[in-house]
């Protein structure tokens, strides 16, 4: 086959000692990058970039370099999601639904073994789907127009009321200051400031990564505070039973490991969607389909792996539209697609046959990344446990200075430092209240594209509201998103007796 | 309570905004929908689910006591001392006292904070600085 | 320690004695600000006039590049005028999306004459495109479309409205003889590269971009360029597409990149940047990244370079003006 004569060639071109090297210190890096809060894939692949320049790579081995960071980062978020409640960046914010629920019954060492394994899988075979589908798949992605764009951003949000929460009206709260702070900046469509103030820091919006670092980190830190000195808030599960995930345990999550690949994989390929919509829509999915008993979000198994091999899914998945039409999905390739420029290589419809070498080597170099990053993050879980053993009157102050170098580095704005302060305080009193946070990161990164989509399909119609409903993709999406997520939810409250919801967990 | 507070807070908030969302300027050019529409529908929104809040708040939570909220102000204090200190002072010598700080009222002894502080400082420094490169906050001696 | 000021001391004595010939201004630790995120456009251009200043041995260490974002340029700008107004080793990276805010009153407070210019690295030339199976073969069929039926046209383009992107449309629109630019659609996108994917989806009608991001396209045969907004015909392999003001719609548009400085540096300082930028654009290594980044010669330094900006601020704020963007 052609296909595999050609990856055959681009093993041929990744295999070398220097390439291999490259990886492992991609990896390596990439993994820390991502457990960091504040740091993320996109900032990460960002950093190394001058590290790429100063070692005068080529470009093949400079794009494994980076694309093996990628990868790591996209595995080292959920390394402090699981352990410390605090999401490494965008796309591992779901795996703290049920990650740290287990780190909390003493299952910390299963859940990052589960999750490495589910992040594998989600990066192995979305790297397949890469390899045989990438032509058709962007076919798939240009029948995307701005309506359809608008029907799957709202069906990510319908499926909002997926997630655990004790009272939906809080939820809502979350959510609608989610997308209140997501209107803030100046708007494209119109080129006016909108809720700014005249304040010109706002202009460009607040970005999603001060908001995640402030809700969850710098309140984390808060948190601690409140207790006197010495007195653990909960009893740390500071006692590890096992550091690998049982096959019972994998067995169970199997399932949820292949549907959120799939969905993970589909969110990826298509330019508007990205990788924090496909563990999101993979995590409430999931929930819809397995959760008969009400266990997730009270640290289930298939709650830490849907979202990661969802998350990994799509980061494979977004290397479609980048290396076949130039066009980044997401933060992260929009990084590695100005690198490949810089190197010389046009992405775009023609890459695949005028520089396979480069292709093919880039795609050998993610499996290689990929089955390195399996074999790095299950022995190093062990390690990584150990962070659950420093004290926190030394962990958490290390937290909040990593957060702060963080959102620096990435801006270097004080302004930007103030406004995670004043998400750190926001979160401490929404946290206190019982108003869950993760809707609110889901508000400001999807309720723009929400709106823009929504009023870039009206100005092509010219204000025809018929124009969001009027194409085949479109109505399959919205039909799902009414009787996956909206018809269950009245349903349920109309037959469900009106009885108060409020259990303690 | 704190719940009808929340609710009462948010509603005026939802309410304020709403307010803002009405004054913002529409350009000569605009889209059919215009830049006002989703923040109104966002603002209303908010205020249903304020709304609800208010009228049926949930238990009562546990909030600290009077002296452990001012720790925590204190604390927010030092986060933006820190914020203004980074740019005239450095990353290295302003990181170790926030960090040290933090550490001390987290219930280290003084004498570990300073350590913790000098070490936290050090070891960002060398893994973002020197490893990753990043631009760190440069003081006037150049750290 | 006194050991150390007397090492530091005898090293700035020689680089003053070793560079005293050339230039009496001597950089030190010099540093690019590129007023956004890392990984935008101007963080490249800092990022790879850096390294190619580096390479050509014209400063002495490597190039920092700092991040400084917000405001779309804003930010830095305000900040280089209010707080770093006299370094002498600062270069800003700009483009003509800078010129655009600053014609737009978008940095409040701000105007040109606050910094100095310094000079350009290269500029990448609008164009105007349709999909390959779209009935349009020139620019102005596409306008007389327009004019026929402003409906059924809608232009993509990568910027916010008001922003470079759209202006160009409206530039050749106003030439063409469509006096009320609310009569285009626009419909603005994340980068030029999604415009263009909806372009060939078949969502919109026309694409409005800078030529390096068509550049993919064109090749594959997807897209088909009716207009360059350039004064000629570019060279090389872009030489057949035609020109907009050969068909008769005198419309130019050229997103430059470049740079400026705090507006109280030294001349000694500002003359030796000057020619720093301009010994970098006429290297060899220099033309090598423009080829692959699909930058065109644009080549305005100093002085000439200042006259440059000053009339396309002055420009942009005339067309904006007309064309209601500002009132």
């Amino acid at each position: 086959m052609d296909v595999l004569a050609s990856l055959a060639d681009g093993f041929a071109v990744a295999l070398t000692w220097q390439n291999l090297g490259l990886a492992l210190i991609g990896c390596f890096l990439g993994t820390i990058i991502g457990a960091l809060p504040g740091l993320g894939p996109s900032n990460g692949v960002a950093i190394l970039i001058p590290l790429a320049f100063t070692l005068g790579l080529p470009a093949t081995p400079a794009l494994i370099l980076l694309t093996s960071v990628y990868y790591g980062a996209m595995y080292g978020g959920r390394i402090s999601s699981i352990l410390l409640n605090i999401p490494g960046d965008e796309p591992a914010l779901m795996t703290t639904l049920d990650g740290y629920p287990m780190t909390q019954q003493g299952k910390a060492g299963e859940a990052l073994a589960l999750s490495g394994i589910a992040s594998f899988v989600g990066a192995f075979f979305a790297t397949w789907g890469l390899v045989f589908l990438a032509p058709q798949l962007v076919k798939v992605a240009l029948l995307f127009g701005p309506a359809e764009y608008f029907a799957l951003f709202t069906l990510a949000f319908a499926t909002l009321g997926g997630i655990a929460a004790r009272n939906q009206a809080k939820a809502v709260i979350a959510a609608a200051l989610g997308l209140g702070i997501a209107m803030v900046g100046v708007d494209h469509q119109t080129g006016v400031p909108r809720l700014t103030f005249g304040e010109i820091h706002l202009y460009e919006g607040i970005h999603f990564l001060i908001a995640i670092v402030g809700l969850f980190a710098i309140s984390e830190v808060l948190l601690f505070l409140e207790h006197a000195k010495g007195e653990a808030p909960e009893a740390s599960a500071t006692k590890l039973n096992r550091i690998t995930a049982p096959l019972s345990m994998l067995k169970k999550t199997a399932g949820a490991m292949g549907r959120s690949t799939i969905v993970g994989f589909i969110a990826g390929v298509l330019p508007g969607a990205g990788a924090s919509l496909g563990s999101f829509v993979s995590y409430t999915m999931e929930k819809r389909i397995s959760d008969k008993d009400g266990t997730f979000g009270k640290g289930d198994p298939r709650g830490v792996a849907a979202p990661e091999a969802g998350n990994n899914a799509a980061a494979g998945g977004a290397l479609v539209p980048m290396l076949a039409l130039g066009v980044p999905g997401s933060g992260t390739t929009a990084v590695l697609l100005a690198m490949l420029m810089a190197l010389n290589i046009t992405p775009g419809p023609l890459l695949f046959t005028q520089q396979p070498d480069v292709v093919w080597g880039l795609i050998a170099a993610l499996f290689i990344g990929n089955i390195m990053l399996l074999l790095l993050n299950v022995p190093m879980v062990g390690i990584f446990v150990r962070v659950l053993q420093v004290p926190t009157k030394y962990l958490m102050p290390a937290v909040a200075m990593i957060a702060f170098v963080g959102i620096y580095g990435l801006s270097g704005s004080t302004f930007d430092l103030l406004v995670m302060i004043g998400f750190g305080v926001g979160g401490y009193v929404l946290r206190k209240l019982d108003v869950p946070l993760v809707p609110v990161i889901l508000g400001i990164l999807l309720g723009n594209e929400m709106e823009k989509n929504m009023r870039r399909a009206l100005t092509i119609s010219d204000g025809e509201y018929s124009i969001l409903w009027g194409s085949p993709i479109a109505i399959t999406i919205w039909v799902l998103a009414i009787v996956g997520f909206v018809a269950p939810v009245l349903i349920g409250r109309f037959l469900r007796p009106k009885k108060d919801v409020t259990v303690s967990p | 309570m704190s719940d009808r507070i929340l609710g009462g807070t948010c509603l005026v908030l939802a309410l304020l905004y709403i307010y803002f969302a009405t004054q913002i300027r529409v350009g000569f050019i605009s889209d059919p929908m215009g830049p006002k529409a989703f923040p109104i529908a966002i603002g209303v929104v908010l205020a249903l689910g304020s709304l609800y809040t208010l009228l049926r708040p949930d238990p009562e939570p546990v909030w600290p006591k009077l002296g452990r909220l001012g720790e925590i102000v204190f604390a927010v204090v030092v986060m933006v001392a820190y914020t203004y200190a980074l740019p005239e002072f450095g990353f290295i010598i302003s990181t170790t006292f926030a960090a040290g700080f933090l550490s001390w009222r987290l219930g280290a002894t003084p004498f570990a904070a300073a350590i913790a502080g000098v070490g936290i400082a050090l070891g960002i420094f060398v893994v973002f600085r020197l490893i990753l490169k990043l631009s760190l906050a440069i003081g006037p001696w150049g750290f | 320690m006194r050991k150390l000021a007397a090492a530091g001391a005898a090293t700035l004595f020689a680089a003053i004695a070793f560079t005293g010939q050339a230039f009496s201004f001597e950089p030190k630790q010099t540093e690019c600000v590129a007023p956004a995120n890392a990984g935008g456009g101007w963080d490249f251009t800092c990022r790879q006039v850096g390294k190619a200043l580096y390479d050509l041995k014209i400063v002495p260490g490597p190039v920092q590049v700092t991040n400084l974002a917000g405001g779309g340029g804003g930010v830095a700008f305000a900040e280089v005028v209010a707080k770093r107004n006299t370094n002498n080793d600062l270069i800003v990276a700009a483009s003509s999306a800078t010129t655009t805010r600053l014609a737009q009153g978008a940095f409040p407070g701000a105007n040109q004459d606050q910094v100095r210019w310094i000079g350009t690295v290269g500029a990448d030339y609008g164009v105007i495109a349709v999909s390959k199976d779209s009935p349009i073969n020139t620019l102005p069929e596409l306008f007389e479309k327009v004019k026929a039926d402003p409906k059924s046209v809608s232009f993509a383009g990568g910027s916010a409205v008001g922003g470079w992107d759209h202006l160009k449309v409206l530039i050749a629109a106003k030439e063409a003889g469509i006096d009320d630019a609310r009569t285009i659609k626009y419909v603005a996108f994340e980068g030029g590269g999604e415009a263009v994917t909806q372009l060939l989806g078949g969502h919109v009608q026309a694409f409005t971009g800078d030529i390096s991001e068509t550049k993919g396209f064109v090749d594959s045969g997807d897209l088909k360029v009716l207009a360059v907004l350039s004064e000629e015909r570019l060279p090389g392999e872009f030489a057949d597409f035609p020109t907009a003001r050969e068909q008769g719609i005198d419309a130019v548009g050229a997103n430059w990149r470049g740079f400026y400085a705090p507006g109280g540096m030294s001349d000694e300082a500002y003359d030796f940047w000057v020619n720093a930028v301009k010994t970098t654009y006429e290297s060899d290594e220099w033309k090598q990244i423009m080829a692959t980044n699909g930058l065109m010669p644009l080549a305005r330094f100093g002085d000439e370079f200042d006259a440059f900006i000053a009339k396309q601020v002055a420009d942009t704020e005339a067309l904006s003006r007309e064309i209601g963007i500002l009132q």
